[in-house]
């Protein structure tokens, strides 16, 4: 590896990091409009042009407000908490393929931060470590509030984990493969003439599975147990100040577009359009680059669609209770994913590997 | 080892913006505390005794069963792996793991059973 590689890499990482921190000033308008849009009310407007310059505002706002720590608290694990969330929330990404190659001085470059082989464990083991910056932040709050927002958030986020990854494993089975990278690649084509050649129609109990453990695991609405803010303030956040507040914001926007780019590349063909193959295309528009602007564009249109999903979700269904949530984890999910496995498994063993 | 490099270079990117959201959280925001802002907030009522109390056993049994589910269910993904290349070689995997799952599935019915999850 010569050094104009590793500046090259040492780019292309950055670039794909920021551009998924971008998703969280944009969902913060889309969320607020969304809402707003659901409930048929104008939604904030009067920032900058159809109130696009909300989250500026709102950034700004954060900053400049009083930092308070509260007197009660464990200090270090208080200032610790945001951050073990934030982390793991960014570590994620660097599975996520958004592409195929680009080519930048004759050489190509995968668009994707690093083509693991372990892809979705690593995916699924660095995913769970935001559990600790939650519970050390609820604990070391000192409060009861955020005490029993952090419990109840590490046992909900637990208890799905295993739905989510008995899930991801029908998906390994039917895919062969650990590696996000090719298992978007196995997706290319058509199926039976007409469909999509996707993984959804390979996996369709698994994706509902996954897609159900994805809101859990984001602590988005039907599930926001720990945060409930008619019965917890805040949950465990209620002591933190603004800035904090944002970091945690910020990591849970994260999850959910990492999710969302798991869901697009186990389920939906990743970066490839429906029913045409890449060689056709590259065909058709003669440049790689082209190709690989197009593979991005499509990625992004599918991970937008998954966010409207979530918004569109959070504002329509109500809450579960907290026994109905758990009851759902283990009575109905986890069952269900041990079916899907049987089931992929019994359909491979007598149709053969298709 | 080399495929984790980037990881690497995110990981420092990672940490520079929690650092950069750490200074300016300290930088820009003012700071007058008095004593009822630094106090706990409990819906504005004053606080009974502090947030060290014991809680809910029920809490930790999560826990003990999500450490044995996760456990078992990782134990699927090499098999999983393996599984389609196995194919031509007979039924042999098949019946291993439907054995393994039947022993996980013991131990769930045993835990509805117990009702361990307060689930009804």
């Amino acid at each position: 590896m010569e050094w104009t590689d590793l500046i090259v890499i040492a780019v292309k990482t950055a670039i794909i990091y920021l551009g998924m921190v971008q998703v969280v000033p944009i969902m913060l308008i889309v969320e607020r409009r969304g809402a707003a849009f659901i409930q048929d009310r104008p939604g904030p407007n009067r920032v900058g042009p159809f109130g696009l310059f909300q989250p500026i505002a709102d950034v700004i706002k954060m900053m400049m407000k009083e930092v308070i720590s509260p007197r009660q608290v464990n200090k270090a694990l208080y200032l610790l908490g945001p951050f073990l969330v934030l982390l793991p929330a960014s570590l994620i990404v660097a599975a996520l393929p958004f592409g195929d190659f680009f080519t930048l001085f004759d050489k190509s470059y995968m668009i994707q931060i690093a083509n693991l082989d372990v892809g979705i464990l690593y995916v699924l083991a660095i995913g769970s470590l935001g559990i600790y910056g939650i519970l050390f932040g609820g604990w070391a709050s000192n409060n009861k509030f955020s005490l029993i927002g952090a419990m109840r958030a590490t046992s909900q986020i637990i208890s799905y984990e295993i739905p989510l990854g008995l899930a991801a494993c029908g998906a390994v089975l039917s895919y062969g493969s650990f590696s996000l990278r090719e298992m978007v690649m196995a997706q290319e084509g058509t199926l039976l003439g007409a469909l999509p050649h996707w993984g959804i129609f390979y996996q369709p109990l698994g994706f509902l599975l996954f897609f159900i453990a994805a809101f859990a695991e984001t602590n988005r609405l039907p599930f926001d147990l720990p945060e409930t803010e008619a019965e917890l303030v805040a949950g465990f956040h209620t002591e933190y100040g603004p800035m904090d507040f944002g970091t945690f914001f910020m990591a849970e926007y994260m999850n959910m577009a990492t999710m969302s780019a798991l869901m697009v590349s186990i389920y939906f063909g990743g970066w490839h359009l429906p029913w045409i193959s890449d060689a056709t295309l590259l065909e058709g528009l003669g440049s790689r680059n082209l190709l690989a602007l197009l593979q991005v564009l499509t990625v992004i249109v599918k991970i937008s669609f998954f966010m409207l999903v979530f918004v569109w979700v959070r504002w329509t269904i109500p809450r579960f209770r907290f026994d109905q949530l758990m009851r759902l984890a283990w009575k109905n999910l986890i069952p269900l994913g041990l079916i899907n496995l049987v089931i992929t498994a019994l359909i491979f063993y007598f149709k053969g590997a298709i | 080892m080399e495929a984790f490099l980037p990881v690497g270079f995110l990981f420092i990117f990672a940490l520079l913006l929690c650092i950069g959201l750490f200074t300016v959280k300290r930088l820009l925001g003012p700071r007058n505390p008095i004593a009822s802002k630094l106090s706990v907030y409990e819906c504005g009522v004053a606080p009974e005794g502090n947030a060290r109390a014991p809680f809910k056993t029920h809490f930790y049994l999560i826990a003990v069963l999500f450490l044995l589910f996760d456990v078992e269910a990782a134990f699927f993904f090499p098999w999983a792996l393996v599984y389609k290349e196995s194919l031509a070689q007979g039924p042999a995997l098949l019946i291993a793991m439907l054995v393994y799952m039947g022993f996980l599935v013991l131990g769930l019915v045993y835990i509805f059973r117990k009702d361990c999850l307060r689930l009804n």
